[in-house]
């Protein structure tokens, strides 16, 4: 079979063009460590969050050196708590339930986005830098108020937080 | 007519490595196609995905 020159020249890009996609996402999975949202969380009752120990009071909890957790509950229309304060330079796992129906939880310009479904923990860690503010939104249409659903993520300095948490926040 | 026209260039193909056919306009369009593929793909996946702050990490 005859293939022109031209043609064996643009089949090869076409082919290089596929390979530099796949070589990128890998590079992105291997190297600054990309990943999904997890769905390893188990189940938890909607019905009764004020019963559950992680979510019965939405906080923000150190967990291991310069690891925290945030404990975050999406209602019909806010986040609790309001704001997230974590601290800079440090690992953060979101995990989020919702105890009406779906929300989203966006951390307005950041890669930070999960849906979340009520029974569901919807479970993704993020690496903060410098004090910052965030906006957090809901992206998933739920209900008359949904454009109102808003709340915020602050990040802090290390001092920040240490001040606020051991001055007792009144949540 | 040009049927016969059409005829002759294959046999011409088979035999000799002479391209007739240059389609240069045609390789220029498809490689600026393709820089411009390249040239995006990096800056949406390298620079605006991964340069954003709370990268998901888990």
């Amino acid at each position: 079979m005859h293939i022109h020159a031209y043609e064996k020249l643009w089949l090869a890009a076409s082919v290089l063009l596929i390979l530099l996609l796949l070589g990128s996402v890998t590079y992105g999975a291997v190297g600054p460590g990309v990943a999904m949202v997890s769905d390893s969380e188990q189940p938890v009752d909607a019905t009764a969050l004020d019963e559950d120990e992680r979510f019965s009071e939405p906080r923000v909890e150190q967990v291991g050196e310069n690891e925290y957790a945030a404990y975050v509950v999406a209602f019909q229309f806010g986040f609790q708590p309001d704001p997230i304060v974590i601290p800079e330079d440090s690992t953060v796992t979101f995990y989020v339930t919702s105890r009406d129906v779906i929300h989203g939880f966006e951390v307005a310009g950041t890669n930070a986005n999960t849906m979340v479904v009520p029974g569901e923990v919807s479970e993704i860690t993020v690496e903060t830098d410098e004090p910052t503010e965030y906006g957090l939104i809901c992206n998933e249409y739920c209900g008359a108020g949904h454009h109102v659903m808003e709340g915020k993520v602050n990040v802090v300095s290390q001092a920040e937080y240490e001040n606020q948490t051991s001055g007792g926040d009144g949540e | 007519m040009g049927r016969n026209e059409t005829a002759h260039a294959p046999a011409d193909d088979v035999s000799g490595d002479t391209e007739e056919f240059d389609p240069i306009g045609t390789l220029t369009l498809i490689g600026i196609y393709f820089t411009i593929l390249v040239l995006s793909w990096v800056y949406i996946y390298y620079i605006e995905f991964l340069g954003r702050d709370l990268v998901v990490v888990g």
